[in-house]
């Protein structure tokens, strides 16, 4: 009996001691200099896990992942991971700096009261182009239309990528037809699936993350794609020292945003530190070097401050009052709808 | 006569492969068959075996039922397959000269030799895929001077990259290996003395090969055609990384079905046709080569 006593405590002891917060983030989604920060503040360790869509976040956990203390899934994610019970409420009482959060990405219809999640960041799906070569062929991006109207797409033919996310590219096309990102009627559906497939021989591909280095390097002038990886293309352009830049531009029709929120797992081993981190990132400076690096929105008034004024500067990505209005977050879809989406999708990808 | 000592040895030589074969055979296709015949649950994974509000077994045939009234996925497999024949063979015209001259090299050499064909495995497979984009690219060396060569004799200039050309570059470039060293282990086998035989009597070069060694190497073929075939059906990342707007494998459906949609059973209805074909085609392969060896 005590050798088993033993053994169990000899088992449990690591869990217990190891003083290390488990982050299941996006790619490149936090800044070198916070964790270290956070590390020394907490005398912790951070170890870092990564994922490149929800779709993994979520399948992940479906298949019983554990082990995880903070995740930061989109908004919209957030009610059905709470309704699976993978979350637990937060303790607001250990989370001062909520206060410096701005109202308007609160209480949202994905967690009301924001029982489980906190805004980190945010992404705009928008479009992202080379600048000069947009001028040589005098081409206005400031619509879905440069993605979706083949009368504009022939002077580009192979040069646009598309989001590889069924969601993505309906959503896209629902804005370019003048619906709603999370309109589900079978009819508008099938409008927007003509229209892509009539886009599509003029795309060169689908494409996940690929489309970052393909503007960097000018094999690619014209993406469908997040803001922050827009962001990226740009950096990576200059670092080359390319002739061109690459800009972000949100389509007059409107866009999807996405609001990434922290979330602490129910199966947390370290509860305590997982708030300790989360109050941690929503300090000004530790949320503004995250936009920085990454060239995010930010939700955090006190980040403001800390925020390089070039990307400050980026309309697309700190949208004046009328363009947030038009901006949308997309909403889940039941079970028949994913199916029949995934229908159209496959349909869309094997034509 | 079986003595217990027998039984024994038997057991011992036949019992690890059959227990692989159960562990990572027999029991995932189970499970996948079970997955195929449930409902997908809300968040991915399966819905509850039992359901919660009847208590009743929830079982369904309807995955099925939705593949093989929608002829989108038929035709998916129709163009995996076109595209693993197609890979199989180039894999198989490009590997049986470079098998046969490392079979024929001097055998200090052969080692070496079949050291560089195992050389890629060293690094990761993604990376050396995205190798292949840096070369099929718009700006790549080989692209623009290919490019050039065509502008001369006034051919409008190509797109490699993202094309179903580049897919099959792809699935040849990493299937080739699985060519290679069958064949080489077959063709090192050879007795050289057969080839000095049919030359006595009379036989030309392309006669000794086609009578003699491509005969005698077929089992080497079989095997290689199976192992890149099999594989090469199945693929996603490929098609994901190079493949363009058409490019999509079945691989590709299945892969969403798990990720994007967050429909097991309907994922486990394709893996579950998927792995009958690749068992037919395996059972194919065995049967032509017995028949061939009598």
């Amino acid at each position: 009996m005590k050798k088993l006593l033993a053994l169990m405590l000899f088992v449990s002891l690591p869990a217990l001691s190891a003083d290390e917060l488990h982050l299941y983030n996006w790619n490149d989604y936090i800044a070198p200099e916070a964790v270290k920060a956070f590390e020394a503040q907490c005398k912790c360790k951070v170890v870092q896990d990564f994922y490149g869509d929800n779709e993994e976040l979520v399948a992940k956990l479906a298949a019983g992942a554990k082990g995880y203390d903070v995740m930061v899934p989109t908004s919209n994610y957030v009610a059905g991971m709470a309704k699976a019970g993978w979350l637990q409420p937060l303790d607001k009482g250990k989370l001062p700096n909520f206060k410096n959060l701005m109202p308007t990405y609160l209480n949202t219809e994905f967690d009301p009261g924001n029982k489980y999640s906190v805004p980190y960041a945010m992404s705009i799906t928008l479009i992202g182009y080379n600048d000069q070569k947009m001028k040589e062929l005098g081409i206005t991006v400031d619509s879905w239309a440069v993605i979706f109207d083949p009368r504009i797409l022939q002077k580009i033919k192979g040069k646009v990528t598309v989001l590889d996310s069924q969601a993505e590219v309906m959503a896209a096309a629902l804005k370019y037809h003048g619906y709603s990102v999370n309109d589900r009627d079978p009819a508008h559906w099938q409008q927007a699936k003509e229209t892509i497939l009539k886009a599509k021989p003029y795309w060169a591909a689908f494409m996940a993350q690929g489309y970052i280095k393909e503007l960097s390097t000018g094999n690619i002038w014209v993406v469908h794609g997040y803001s922050n990886d827009i962001f990226q293309a740009d950096i990576g352009a200059q670092e080359a020292k390319q002739k061109f830049r690459i800009r972000h531009a949100l389509p007059k029709e409107g866009a999807v945003l996405a609001l990434d929120a922290m979330v602490i797992a129910k199966t947390a081993p370290r509860p305590d530190l997982a708030h300790q981190f989360i109050n941690f990132m929503l300090e000004g400076k530790n949320s503004a070097a995250l936009t920085n690096i990454t060239g995010s929105g930010n939700p955090n008034t006190e980040a403001m401050q800390f925020i390089k004024p070039e990307i400050k500067s980026i309309k697309a990505v700190f949208p004046d009052a009328d363009s947030a209005k038009r901006l949308e977050q997309l909403k889940d879809m039941n079970k028949k709808e994913r199916k029949l989406l995934n229908r159209i999708w496959t349909e869309i990808k094997a034509k | 006569m079986a003595t217990p000592q027998n039984r024994l040895h038997k057991w011992l030589i036949g019992g690890p492969p059959l227990a692989y074969l159960v562990v990572f055979f027999a029991i995932p296709v189970l499970i996948m068959v079970l997955a195929s015949l449930r409902n997908s649950g809300d968040f991915g994974g399966l819905a509850p075996l039992f359901s919660e509000e009847s208590g009743t077994l929830d079982l369904t045939t309807e995955n099925y039922g939705r593949f093989f009234s929608d002829l989108i996925y038929t035709e998916l497999f129709l163009k995996s397959f076109a595209y693993a024949a197609i890979t199989t063979l180039v894999c198989l015209v490009i590997a049986y000269p470079l098998a046969m001259l490392i079979a024929r090299s001097a055998k200090k050499h052969r080692d070496l030799l079949v050291l560089l064909v195992i050389l890629p495995f060293w690094s990761n497979f993604l990376i050396r895929v995205y190798a292949w984009m840096i070369i099929l690219g718009p700006q790549s060396v080989f692209v623009s001077a290919l490019n050039r060569v065509l502008g001369t004799i006034g051919i409008e200039p190509v797109t490699l990259l993202y094309t179903p050309f580049a897919v099959i570059v792809g699935l040849v470039y990493v299937h080739l290996p699985f060519m290679v060293l069958p064949l080489y282990a077959n063709l090192e086998k050879h007795d050289p003395a057969l080839l000095d035989a049919a030359q006595d009597l009379g036989a030309n070069a392309w006669r000794r090969f086609w009578r003699v060694t491509f005969p005698l190497s077929l089992p080497g073929v079989y095997a290689g055609a199976a192992l890149v075939f099999i594989p090469a059906l199945g693929i996603f990342a490929i098609p994901d990384i190079l493949g363009g707007t058409e490019g999509i494998m079945i691989g590709n459906v299945i892969k969403q079905q798990f990720l994007d949609t967050r429909d097991w059973p309907f994922g486990s209805v394709l893996s579950m046709v998927l792995t009958v074909m690749a068992v037919a085609l395996a059972g194919l392969a065995a049967w032509v080569a017995r028949q061939s060896r009598t």
